[in-house]
């Protein structure tokens, strides 16, 4: 039995504060070069 | 003089070509061969689709830049291969169909000392009754030219919920054992958040249809990954998602077959169902090229070099096995083909050991089994690490490929978008290490929870928009390309 729709109705939701974060400049910019980093650096070991 | 012979001219083809071609320099030949006259962005496909993007933005032509870096191009469709030669001459050859309009139809075998099968997916839209957007009833951000069909057939939504009129949109994937889920998960939140900034998100009933057992599956099992002090999976993040934005969503999909406004589909709890549309955007399965291959006698010998699939056969093990014994050793390294050794397949053109998320089947045996991503960036990298190990072939004499870069080793980073805007924008960035897990390596999840991340905001957006400007300049072969990692 699909039960996907009663797992969505049951998921948490982001908090306001959450919601507030993903959507600041400022914070988001911090964000922005961890993840670049991070791709970046994984991507130069993905091989040998 | 060795020729190189590379099919295609996507991601890992067009990749493969440009590193060989650096390598090599103009003692060497480098050929490459697409059916296509331009490259596509194909990430960017989904932007196409909501209007954000053109197709000039997501296209360029290839000729110049292979003109200018000294590389054949030819534009042709690859259909057979002789790995042994044939009576003309013990070089082993591709036959080709050209397709550009001075030469469509001639064919011709092109000779090679090496050839990289990077073709890509063959879109088989055939294999679900009512699927696509040419003989059915259904869309599709494949290609260019399929998203601006898929966004002015959403404008017609659109205008439709407008005068009041409730809406059923359906995106998702159209067969079972369909890949690629990504993609469909980034139009779902672009849709969403498109018909949110027209005013009319209340009038459409937005479903996303999948073949994965669970959301946030993305056809690699999901993932666990660190958030917060917790430890969390990608089901329950995405689930989030879809309540945040006010997305139903139908797992453990077969589709089946689509009647025009009408998708029937199977589930794994065995029932029959039937779900009604307005707009249904499902990606199709994918398969090898339709091709052939033949030996010095001209006997066919297309089942020794490539699965029934029509992916060619890497150094895999293909041994056939229970899920329970699948191993990340099971995954190619070298991209190299077992029986003929200056054969290569990279990108979605090998043919993978098995699938990465688990398999599974209705009680009527209509299989659900998502089939495992080999596109982005670990389609880059598969490129450019056979380019090198060619490279070193023919310039140091090496008798086997010296670079090695596994789907079970090497790392995978996904920028799922869910809207644009500078300021408005989100997306999911995810990042896997391995794509392919190693439960002997991290017996607790599968995968470095150090490397495994995931994180929804407007930074996500910020990466995806400036991927497709620096894929695209790499892309282009502009100063420095080869500083932006695959």
């Amino acid at each position: 039995m699909d039960n996907t729709n009663e797992r969505i109705a049951m998921a948490p939701l982001p908090t306001p504060g959450e919601l507030r974060r993903r959507r600041n400049a400022f914070t988001q910019f911090f964000r922005f070069m961890r993840i670049n980093w991070t791709m970046w650096l994984l991507a130069r070991k993905s091989h040998h | 003089m060795a020729r190189v012979v590379v099919l295609g001219a996507g991601v890992s083809g067009h990749t493969a070509a440009l590193y060989l071609k650096k390598r090599l320099g103009k003692a060497h030949e480098v050929v490459v061969v697409s059916p296509n006259s331009k490259y596509n962005w194909i990430p960017s496909n989904i932007w196409v689709g909501v209007g954000k993007m053109t197709t000039d933005d997501v296209v360029f032509p290839l000729a110049p830049i292979y003109k200018k870096k000294g590389i054949e191009f030819v534009q042709a469709k690859a259909f057979a291969l002789w790995p042994e030669g044939d009576a003309e001459s013990d070089q082993p050859a591709v036959e080709v169909e050209h397709t550009s309009q001075e030469r469509m139809g001639q064919t011709e075998k092109l000779r090679y000392d090496y050839v990289i099968n990077a073709t890509g997916p063959k879109l088989n839209f055939a294999a679900t009754p009512g699927l696509g957007p040419d003989d059915g009833h259904t869309v599709s951000v494949c290609t260019p030219s399929h998203a601006t069909e898929a966004k002015t057939k959403l404008d017609d939504v659109i205008a439709a919920a407008k005068t009041g009129k409730e809406q059923k949109v359906v995106i998702g994937v159209g067969h079972g054992t369909c890949t690629c889920e990504g993609a469909a998960f980034e139009y779902t939140f672009n849709v969403e958040h498109e018909l949110r900034a027209a005013g009319v998100r209340d009038k459409i009933e937005l479903t996303y249809l999948t073949n994965e057992n669970e959301l946030g599956d993305f056809g690699v099992g999901g993932m666990q990954f660190e958030q917060n002090g917790f430890r969390t999976t990608s089901q329950l993040w995405t689930e989030s998602l879809y309540r945040e934005r006010g997305v139903k969503a139908v797992t453990g999909a077969a589709v089946t077959k689509i009647e025009p406004g009408k998708i029937f589909y199977d589930q794994l709890d065995g029932s029959h169902n039937e779900m009604d549309f307005d707009f249904a955007m499902l990606l199709p399965p994918f398969k090898g090229t339709d091709w052939a291959a033949y030996n010095k006698a001209g006997e066919d010998i297309t089942s020794t070099i490539f699965a029934p699939s029509g992916f060619l056969k890497v150094d895999a093990d293909y041994t056939p096995k229970k899920y329970e014994e699948w191993s990340a050793k099971d995954w190619p390294r070298t991209y190299q083909n077992p029986t003929y050794k200056n054969v290569f397949a990279v990108g979605i053109a090998f043919a993978p050991p098995h699938q990465i998320s688990k398999p599974r089947a209705t009680p009527d045996g209509v299989a659900v089994a998502p089939s495992p991503p080999r596109t982005g960036m670990p389609s880059g990298t598969m490129g450019k690490v056979v380019a090198f190990s060619i490279a070193d072939m023919i310039l140091k004499g090496a008798e086997k490929p010296t670079h090695a870069a596994s789907m079970s080793e090497m790392a995978a980073a996904c920028v799922a978008s869910a809207g644009t805007g500078f300021k408005t924008g989100t997306a999911a960035a995810m990042t896997m290490s391995p794509v392919v897990p190693d439960w002997e390596k991290y017996p607790e999840t599968g995968r470095n929870l150090k490397e495994t991340f995931g994180e929804i905001g407007l930074a996500g957006h910020w990466v995806k928009r400036l991927l497709h400007t620096l894929f695209i300049y790499k892309a282009k072969v502009k100063p420095g390309w080869t500083w932006i990692p695959e």
